[in-house]
């Protein structure tokens, strides 16, 4: 009897470890979508500036506000900057896409270990009672 | 043959969907749609100011000069003036800025508008699917407020499910049979297209084979055989009880399309000695035969039974598939027997019209 309600106690705990993880992974993941969602917005406003760039005569002033200042720039160098920025927008997105799946796949496989270790327990306080 | 068994189950709707959950989920879609309707106000604004904006850029160069009073700090003006009223430094986003004119500032921001518009647009329709899903779910709340029943049938042989949603809970399992002729009647003009359906189909498959003629008559009678199993459940179908056909619609067809697609393929393996062509033919008019199958396969068993007595029709389909590849290998170097024999046991059917021209 003992044995089986130190066992119970075990699993609970085991349950409640686990339930924490699964918490975290779920914050994380959550995380996760808000900083795509960020990047994904800054994603098309670069575009827009991209579009808005090439619409522009050769002769035109492109300024930079950096902090309070506004910077002068050169049409191509704005051109090359935005460009890479878009390169490294996408790159971070592939690379949260990838970190985003491999969370999920460990959320799946929290939750049925949850689920097994849940089932346990309920086999013993079925026992628990029979007994 | 008789009917099948039916078994059925009565639930009340409050069982399937218990009312606080209902409640609950119309609940979060409401949330959803007052989000969404935040945003389209937002974006609405945005036009606005766009729209005002762009009448303002329009406006200055009418001047070179504008007298003023300019804002200083918080709570403070003082008298000044507007130059250069034909330049503009215009945001292009990310910390950009671009010296513009007031026509090409003008521009630019019709550009946002127009993009303003679309989003505004996609909004509009998450907003539809939203409201859909809303009123969905008040009316089941008030279907379930109505102790609505949920009635569901099996069917002995194949256990699919029918469930259709009847009358208030006094339908109980002895009026299954009355749940039986409803059906039948809802669904009497389903059946009918059902039939013209499955005669297009037949008409579709008849001139298959006549183009498959020139490929050889071993081909044609793989097609015959696999379209006479097709077609005499066909037959069986409209000649038996309607109930019963209507069950067999409510089958996934995907499910029977395997089934028929094995008896083909098993069909094919026996023949196919060196003849590849066999196989494609057969897998081709599987293919074909699959969407309409859905009515004859369950029920393959009846004919093989009355038609084909020789077979071990009583078992599984497995049984029938057999029988299938001994005829065919009887048929393959000799006589179309087990052709003859469905098209004698079904003479009425258009389906076997095509059998006899082979004859």
């Amino acid at each position: 009897m003992s044995s089986s309600s130190a066992a119970l106690r075990e699993l609970q705990r085991d349950l409640e470890n686990k339930a924490n993880d699964l918490s975290k992974l779920q914050k994380d993941i959550a995380k996760n979508h808000q900083v795509r969602k960020k990047y994904t917005i800054q994603l098309g406003e670069n575009e827009l500036v991209l579009k808005e760039l090439d619409l522009l005569n050769e002769d035109a002033n492109v300024y930079k506000l950096i902090g309070p200042v506004l910077v002068k720039q050169d049409l191509a160098e704005a051109n090359a900057n935005v460009r890479k920025r878009i390169e490294y927008i996408s790159a971070e997105l592939k690379r949260l896409d990838s970190s985003l799946q491999d969370l999920e796949e460990k959320q799946h496989s929290k939750r049925e270990a949850i689920l097994k270790v849940q089932q346990r327990i309920q086999s013993h306080q079925a026992g628990k009672a029979k007994a | 043959m008789g009917k099948p068994e039916v078994k059925g189950t009565v639930t009340s709707l409050s069982s399937m969907f218990p009312p606080e959950e209902v409640q609950k989920a119309a609940k979060m879609v409401e949330e959803k749609l007052s989000e969404k309707q935040n945003e389209m106000n937002q974006l609405k604004e945005f036009i606005a100011d766009n729209t005002s904006l762009v009448n303002l850029v329009q406006k200055l160069p009418d001047e070179l000069h504008h007298d003023i009073m300019v804002p200083f700090g918080k709570a403070a003006f003082f008298p000044g003036g507007l130059i250069h009223t034909n330049e503009f430094l215009v945001l292009l986003g990310e910390s950009y800025y671009a010296d513009r004119t007031a026509k090409q500032t003008v521009e630019i921001l019709k550009r946002r508008g127009k993009s303003l518009m679309s989003k505004v647009d996609a909004l509009k329709a998450e907003m539809q699917d939203l409201k859909a899903e809303a009123s969905f779910f008040d009316s089941t709340t008030s279907e379930v407020a109505e102790d609505l029943v949920e009635i569901k049938e099996y069917e002995e042989d194949n256990s699919t499910e029918r469930v259709f949603q009847s009358g208030p809970a006094e339908l109980e399992s002895p009026t299954l049979a009355e749940a039986d002729n409803k059906m039948d009647s809802k669904l009497g003009a389903s059946k009918d297209d059902e039939y013209a359906r499955l005669m297009s189909r037949l008409d579709e498959l008849e001139k298959e084979e006549l183009a498959a003629e020139d490929d050889g008559e071993n081909d044609e009678d793989e097609d015959e055989d696999a379209n006479a199993t097709e077609t005499d459940g066909d037959e069986n179908e409209l000649t038996e009880a309607a109930f019963q056909w209507k069950k067999d619609e409510g089958y996934s067809s995907r499910d029977h399309g395997q089934r028929y697609s094995e008896c083909t393929g098993l069909t094919a393996e026996p023949v196919t000695q060196g003849e590849m062509s066999h196989g494609r033919i057969i897998h081709q008019d599987s293919k074909m035969l699959n969407p309409s199958i859905n009515a004859s396969v369950p029920s393959e068993k009846k004919p093989v039974q009355t038609s084909k007595s020789e077979f071990d029709s009583s078992k599984a389909f497995t049984g029938s598939i057999v029988e299938h590849t001994e005829n065919l290998e009887k048929k393959i170097p000799g006589q179309n027997t087990t052709s003859s024999e469905s098209s004698g046991s079904k003479p009425s059917k258009p389906v076997s019209r095509f059998k006899m021209q082979r004859k």
